[in-house]
């Protein structure tokens, strides 16, 4: 269970202040599929990179799993970000000099498994990912939608409780982006708890649930508003 | 450990990793060999001279009145000196161990013309030559006052007895068992030397001699114009007798002057000043080399770290601590230095080996190899300390925040 409570997250620099967050409060529950749009600067990424520990948040409380997130350290924040949390990134994120076997090893290898217990996750994640026949490519030598197929099961092989995705269709063509969604929609029905952050709506719909962020706060609406909102900005 | 996909990713980008290896492979050849270069000087360095060099200097006495009566001049001068209060001993002779010059001769076995078998420096003093040097007499006995020989002018004459070396001894007489005491060689085809004392240890006056070890005492005192005096101090007076003693023997007689005033320890200074300025020279080399190869793991690892920024937050992103980012980056830097320091091994022995052979170097001792391997390792690892720490600074955020 993930709950913010008054959020802000501000970005200061030498002559501005930017308030990219403003008492953003939202709760996901358990096995939730939320999609999160909103205009272009109005704050999807920095709550995502808030809610997956990627960053500080200014004020505002955050509990994940009933931990008050601003009490860790960095090594204990980077253990619940290795343990809890599957990130899926817009540009795949894979590491260039690493093979598809090690780059979903990447993780797991934090997670201190034993070396079968990881060949042996690996090899599952990427044969759910349909990619069982490339362990041995470098990420360069993959097409794009392979490429998130590999982020996604990087994200996956360590069985996180959420998985966070920041446009992770954004690279992708329409069929690419179609089987990705598919391939959510099956890990959320397996129990994990998936929020996405996507410009699409047609994309946003096949989350169970719809954040609109404006402005840096939450404001649950129906899609025309989303339209018209998107419009505007 | 994650050696095997770091190693991996490595050999994706192996140019500049293979560069410092190679740079790292020839530090450590020349370390080594520089290493065995100074440590034979230093060993060399290492050697007792067989004198007691902390506490003894040397003068000379020169007269300048044509007929002196040198004779009784050298009886005066060692009368005072061993009567003045701090002094041990001191005695009249041609040279001392490390002064770098001196008097040597060939020895024979038989008498006659013939080859000699062996060469010694030569030391003429009286009986108190022994207590003045610090020598250790292992066998026999020392010269009777009646054994010293006093010489006015002739070259050709030489006493009956000496006392030689150990080292001397053995190359003389190299099939010899039991004492060499008693026994007789012959130096200028025909003069008789019979053995009465054997000392442990004096050196010849040549450091660089492949035979230093090889001297001997004749109880001879020649008389001339010139007199060398070497002065064995209580432990400690050294520095503060010799002005005193100079200033004594000067005014004990005005028709001499008083000069070369040195002590045991300047002599082996510059006795040994090549043999310490090469290590000096070598320890430069050494420790510029060290540093520029430190320099240019910095720089790599600096140019990685910048390059590899976007992974090392994605990596971050993923779980990795700071210090399991820090670890990459040092596990990285142990895997090129290893590589190169192996290499860097092999050079070196074959560059050793070649160098036994052309220059006569003595082979490298044991431990110089594992040492050299343990400096350039924490080289390495300091070196790579900023970049790493730079590196684990990186924020995670970076992965979401640039495409
Ligand atoms: N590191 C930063 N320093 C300063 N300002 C920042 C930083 N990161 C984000 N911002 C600002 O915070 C605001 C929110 O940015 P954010 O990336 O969350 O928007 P977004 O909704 O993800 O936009 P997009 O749809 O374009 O990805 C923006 O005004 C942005 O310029
Ligand atoms: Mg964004």
């Amino acid at each position: 269970m993930l709950k913010m409570k008054n959020v802000s997250k501000v970005y200061r620099t030498d002559t501005v202040e930017t308030h990219a967050l403003r008492e953003f409060s939202l709760t996901v529950d358990e096995g939730e599929f939320v999609s999160v749009t909103g205009p272009s600067g109005s704050g999807k990424t920095t709550f995502l990179n808030i809610a997956g520990l990627l960053e500080d948040l200014t004020s505002g409380t955050y509990e994940l799993d009933g931990r008050d997130i601003s009490k860790l350290n960095d090594k204990e924040r980077s253990n619940v970000r290795n343990e809890k949390i599957g990130f899926i990134f817009q540009s795949f994120n894979l590491i260039p000099e690493l093979n598809i076997f090690d780059n979903v090893d990447v993780p797991l290898r934090y997670r201190g498994f034993k070396a079968d217990e990881r060949k042996r996750r690996i090899e599952q994640s990427i044969e759910m990912v349909g990619l069982g026949s490339r362990l041995s490519h470098l990420p360069a030598q993959l097409s794009g939608g392979q490429q998130q197929r590999v982020a996604i099961a990087r994200a996956l092989a360590g069985e996180p409780r959420f998985l966070l995705a920041d446009e992770p269709t954004g690279n992708l063509d329409t069929n690419m982006a179609d089987s990705v969604l598919d391939l959510l929609g099956e890990i959320n029905a397996a129990g994990t708890t998936i929020i996405m952050v996507t410009h699409e709506l047609g994309l946003a719909d096949r989350a169970k649930r719809n954040i609109f962020v404006r402005d840096g706060q939450v404001s649950d609406g129906a899609p025309e508003l989303h339209l018209a909102s998107m419009a505007a900005g | 450990m994650e050696i095997g996909p770091i190693w991996r990713a490595m050999w994706q980008s192996k140019g500049g990793y293979l560069l410092i290896g190679l740079q790292i492979a020839v530090t450590m050849a020349i370390m080594v060999n520089a290493f065995a270069i100074m440590q034979e000087r230093a060993s060399k360095m290492g050697r007792p001279s067989g004198i007691d060099e902390a506490n003894t200097f040397a003068l000379a006495s020169v007269a300048f009145k044509p007929d002196l009566d040198y004779q009784s001049l050298i009886r005066e001068d060692l009368e005072m000196l061993r009567n003045t209060p701090g002094v041990i001993n001191a005695v009249v002779t041609n040279s001392f161990p490390l002064r770098q010059g001196g008097w040597s001769e060939g020895l024979h076995r038989e008498p006659g013309v013939g080859k000699s078998v062996s060469s010694s420096a030569i030391y003429f003093v009286d009986e108190h030559g022994l207590e003045t040097f610090g020598m250790n007499l292992v066998d026999g006995e020392n010269f009777t006052p009646a054994q010293v020989a006093w010489d006015s002018d002739s070259d050709d004459f030489w006493p009956a007895t000496v006392i030689i070396t150990q080292a001397l001894a053995e190359d003389l007489f190299p099939d010899h068992e039991g004492s060499y005491v008693g026994n007789t060689f012959w130096f200028n085809d025909d003069n008789p030397a019979n053995i009465v004392g054997v000392v442990e240890r004096l050196q010849a006056p040549w450091p660089t001699w492949t035979g230093v070890e090889r001297s001997m005492l004749v109880p001879l005192i020649r008389e001339s114009e010139f007199s060398r005096y070497v002065i064995r101090t209580e432990p400690g007076r050294r520095d503060e007798l010799m002005p005193q003693i100079e200033e004594m023997l000067s005014a004990s007689n005005k028709e001499r002057i008083i000069r070369s005033v040195e002590t045991a320890a300047d002599a082996r200074k510059l006795a040994y000043l090549g043999d310490s300025s090469m290590i000096s020279i070598l320890t430069f080399v050494i420790g510029l080399l060290t540093a520029i190869t430190g320099l240019g793991i910095v720089g790599l690892a600096s140019f990685s770290v910048a390059r590899r920024k976007r992974q090392i937050g994605i990596r971050r992103a993923l779980g990795a601590t700071k210090t399991a980012i820090v670890r990459y980056f040092m596990i990285e830097n142990f895997i090129v230095s290893s590589i190169g320091i192996v290499i860097g091994a092999i050079l070196a022995v074959a560059l050793n080996i070649f160098m036994v052979q052309a220059f006569a170097l003595t082979p490298l001792a044991w431990y110089v190899i594992p040492i050299a391997m343990l400096i350039l390792w924490t080289v390495g690892q300091v070196a790579v300390a900023g970049p790493a720490r730079r590196a684990s600074n990186v924020s995670p955020a970076i992965a979401t925040r640039s495409s």
